[in-house]
């Protein structure tokens, strides 16, 4: 079976965690525990035209704390950059993630609007954003709370990679 | 090796493999048997495959295996990860060694190191992201109230739109009217101590000032200068557990820059400030920087001051540090907030205390040399080389890990204990408005405080009020100084010039007035007047039968309005006259500092038929490059050098020639040249030798109010 790696990046807080969490497992937790470091969650797919086995690589935010490193990238087929609705700079943050990815590696980049299930609060108009999503394959409101869009983003992901 | 050794070297929760080719390895330690999950059976001796069983070590390998090659003698890690063992997780952490002629492969447990971090960076980020959230909030209701506020005609009275934001918005916000009177509190403002049983008997809002004036010096320097602020405020309410409140001020002006009102936006921030009391550190320190935070700098401040030693206290302030996080993102603010606090740090000495108090604000004491403080003077100096030995450092570029750079100017306001004050709050709001004054202090960006420092800032403050006034009592005139064509002596035009005529009588010079204005904003008010002024008196002329074009001066700050063009475009219709007949003129740093919205403009300008000069040729940065690529039509020789132009010298000197190369310039180029500041005969006739077309100046005529250029001859000697 062929073995696909993909990395889940973004700004600190943002949920990318959870939304690995809400898909491997099915669980979400409302409490805010940090990653530290790396986590490899794997993950068969077999709803592609062949079946595929993510390695889903969960990696901590990027922040003051914490900067970005481009090792973590090396190898990985796919990026999800995941943003929080409820919070406008995690989206500047992301976009600049975004730059990073792209400068040492040219591979698809799909990006999640995280916390979906609440109230939307950043400032970004509807022309702001279509503008930035150009960059990217494409992108999905999800919610590690409800589920919504996660399962999707993931599937997306496994398709582009194995078309 | 022996596990004897493992123990001393405290490498005892490892599992240690000796690197025998590619991905394989032999098993020479194992602390215990928490690895054995991950690979069946291994135990020392047996060999292991790192394979895709393991993606995050045989990922490693790709730094390993290289650097065991290069038989380095550092030690390269891997960083920190996780694997899950029957649902609980495993934190890792791996490194590579080299023990010529063997490499080992080391895989760390961690448990005390990870739990440490853990808490640390949980507690930070939570900081990060509850302050980040707050802000955010503030930043956000402030742009909505502000584009509301300026909206809206009345001032008194709230419309609709304004009421609703208000009533949702999920932070405190008072709307004060210019005297500080509460028009509308919201909801969210009322319910902020509403978790505590104490009776608050006056108004939030009153309570809010109060307690900013009780704990910030800034406070009557905000309200005066009408400046926006934002900062902590604590409420103590004895026994109980008191409140910290994050505030920000903000001024709502008019376009006349006139104070329509202000915006008290609230959030408590208790909570945080309570997550920072569990880590000493992060309660006194920014995480940011590293460097001591404004409550602690404060409690250090009392104790240098109880020690009595002199020292000198000062503010350094980022100009605009807003616009580098606008332009280039709040990391990259971030990062030059960073590489500024060590710039400063490398420049103090061990003595000296360093600490940021504000977003883009620093603080420093400065120590003095025993031996040097005898004489006062010698005080200032110490404090004078320090101060340019900052400004120095920091007007290096700051180098981005992006590979951008970025600049900054930093504004220094300083004040000396004991001599300015003893008494640690004054010494703050001395401090305080000196770093204000720098601001005003283009050239140096410093200054010390002095009671002519306070009675400056008072005129200043007088002046822009008395600008105001101006401008709603119609104080302003417009003179008008023509420009000859220097073949005939023919009026072809004439430069539309500002003058300021006090109630009095008394003229002010616009160099007295025009800098304050470009400072406050008020040009832009100004320069409207001017432009619809301009365009009254053209028609007045071309009715009188002169016609002739009209200048008229744009500054910076006019520029970047966006309703400039359109303002130009009514004006010229409002008093139908000849677009053809109108030019501004512009400065050449205004081309240099925004080309590309000058370049927008002077196109726009173009199709309405304006024409455009270039005012103080020869003093700014005189590029070829925006001669030929915007649409400019005339430029206008700086009169420092035509005022050199003397007999004496008999065009011999470097201005004489810096003449002759513009005009030739000029006409390779196929624009204009008008020379002005012409005085005397000598400096005509040297003019009309060099081809000149035009020129303006005292010799001619000075400029004159409109009912004495109506009466100048169409021709002149």
């Amino acid at each position: 079976m062929i073995q696909k790696k993909i990395c889940i990046l973004g700004a600190s807080g943002v949920g990318k965690t959870s939304l690995i969490k809400q898909y491997v497992e099915g669980i979400f937790s409302e409490k805010y525990l940090t990653s530290i470091g790396v986590k490899i969650d794997k993950k068969i797919i077999d709803s592609t035209a062949q079946p595929v086995q993510l390695m889903i690589w969960d990696i901590e935010g990027i922040d003051r704390y914490c900067g970005f490193q481009p090792k973590y990238v090396r190898g990985a087929s796919g990026v999800i950059i995941v943003t929080d609705t409820t919070r406008s700079q995690s989206l500047v943050e992301g976009i600049e993630i975004f730059k990073l990815v792209k400068e040492v590696a040219d591979i698809p980049c799909i990006l999640a609007l995280n916390k979906a299930d609440l109230e939307t609060s950043w400032h970004w108009s509807e022309k702001e954003l279509s503008e930035l999503k150009q960059d990217f394959v494409t992108c999905f409101d999800t919610s590690a709370k409800s589920g919504q869009g996660v399962e999707q983003m993931f599937t997306y992901m496994a398709q582009i990679l194995t078309e | 090796m022996v596990t004897s050794l493992f123990t001393e070297l405290g490498l005892i929760d490892c599992v240690i493999f000796k690197h025998i080719g590619a991905h394989e390895f032999e098993v020479i330690y194992k602390a215990d048997s928490w690895f054995d999950p991950l690979i069946q059976g291994v135990s020392a001796g047996h060999n292991i495959e790192i394979d895709n069983n393991f993606p995050f070590l045989l990922d490693f390998m790709q730094d390993a295996i290289p650097h065991w090659q290069a038989k380095a003698a550092n030690v390269i890690d891997s960083g920190i990860w996780t694997e899950t063992i029957q649902g609980h997780p495993l934190r890792l952490e791996a490194q590579a060694i080299n023990n010529p002629p063997h490499s080992y492969l080391v895989v760390h447990r961690l448990k005390d190191k990870f739990e440490k971090k853990q808490q640390t960076l949980q507690l930070a980020r939570e900081l990060l992201l509850s302050n980040d959230q707050i802000t955010a909030r503030h930043e956000q209701l402030e742009k909505r109230m502000a584009d509301l506020l300026n909206s809206s005609s009345a001032i008194h009275t709230l419309e609709q739109p304004i009421i609703q934001a208000l009533e949702q918005a999920e932070i405190g916000v008072a709307v004060l009217d210019e005297r500080l009177q509460m028009l509308k509190g919201n909801p969210a403002l009322q319910a902020l101590f509403s978790d505590t049983s104490v009776e608050i008997k006056q108004p939030i809002d009153r309570l809010l000032l109060e307690l900013f004036k009780k704990q910030y010096p800034e406070y009557e320097r905000i309200f005066a200068t009408h400046s926006p602020w934002s900062g902590e405020l604590c409420w103590l309410n004895p026994p109980e557990q008191g409140k910290w409140l994050k505030v920000s001020i903000y001024p709502i002006k008019d376009g006349l820059r006139h104070i329509k009102n202000w915006i008290l936006s609230v959030s408590d921030v208790t909570q945080v400030k309570f997550l920072l009391k569990r880590n000493e550190k992060l309660s006194h320190y920014d995480v940011l920087t590293d460097l001591p935070n404004r409550q602690y700098f404060w409690q250090q401040l009392e104790d240098r001051a109880l020690r009595g030693k002199p020292f000198f206290l000062l503010y350094l302030d980022i100009e605009k540090f807003k616009r580098v996080n606008e332009l280039h993102g709040h990391a990259t603010g971030d990062q030059v907030l960073i590489g500024l606090a060590k710039r400063l740090s490398s420049l103090t000495r061990m003595d000296d205390l360093i600490a940021r108090i504000g977003g883009a604000e620093f603080a420093v004491v400065l120590g003095l040399d025993d031996l040097n403080t005898q004489h006062l003077h010698n005080e200032y100096n110490q404090c004078k080389a320090f101060i340019r030995e900052v400004i120095n450092a920091c007007s290096l570029p700051f180098y981005l890990e992006s590979g951008g750079r970025c600049e900054i100017q930093l504004n220094i306001g300083a004040t000396s204990f004991p001599k300015d004050s003893k008494n640690i709050e004054e010494l703050i709001k001395f401090a305080d408005i000196a770093v204000s004054a720098a601001k005003n202090s283009p050239e140096t960006h410093t200054a010390f405080y002095s009671q002519k420092l306070v009675e400056d800032a008072l005129k200043r403050v007088q002046m822009e009020n008395a600008l105001q006034t101006a401008i709603t009592d119609n104080e302003f005139e417009l003179f008008f100084q023509p420009i000859i064509n220097l073949s005939s002596g023919q009026v072809i035009k004439a430069e539309a010039l500002i003058r300021w005529r006090k109630i009095d009588g008394a003229l002010v010079s616009p160099t007295d007035f025009i800098p304050l204005a470009e400072q406050t904003g008020l040009i832009v008010p100004i320069g409207k007047w001017v432009i619809n002024q301009a365009c009254k008196q053209m028609k007045v002329l071309s009715e009188a039968g002169k016609i002739i074009k009209i200048s008229v001066n744009l500054s910076p700050r006019q520029i970047a309005d966006r309703q400039l063009f359109s303002f130009i475009k009514q004006s010229l219709n409002k008093h139908k006259v000849n677009p053809c007949q109108f030019e501004i003129e512009l400065t050449e740093g205004v081309l240099i500092d925004d080309y590309d919205k000058v370049q927008h403009l002077l196109s726009e300008l173009r199709t309405l038929g304006i024409s455009v000069a270039i005012d103080d040729f020869g003093t700014g940065y005189s590029s070829l490059a925006y001669l030929q690529k915007l649409a400019i039509d005339h430029i206008k020789i700086d009169r420092s050098f035509v005022m050199s132009l003397t007999a004496s010298n008999q065009g011999q000197d470097s201005d004489s020639a810096i003449v002759l190369a513009v005009i030739a310039m000029a006409k390779s180029l196929n624009v204009g040249v008008i020379a002005e500041g012409v005085e005397t005969d000598y400096q005509k006739r040297f003019l009309q030798e060099c081809n000149c077309p035009s020129a303006q100046g005292f010799l001619f005529s000075k400029p004159l109010p409109i009912e004495q250029f109506l009466r100048l001859p169409a021709q002149l000697p």
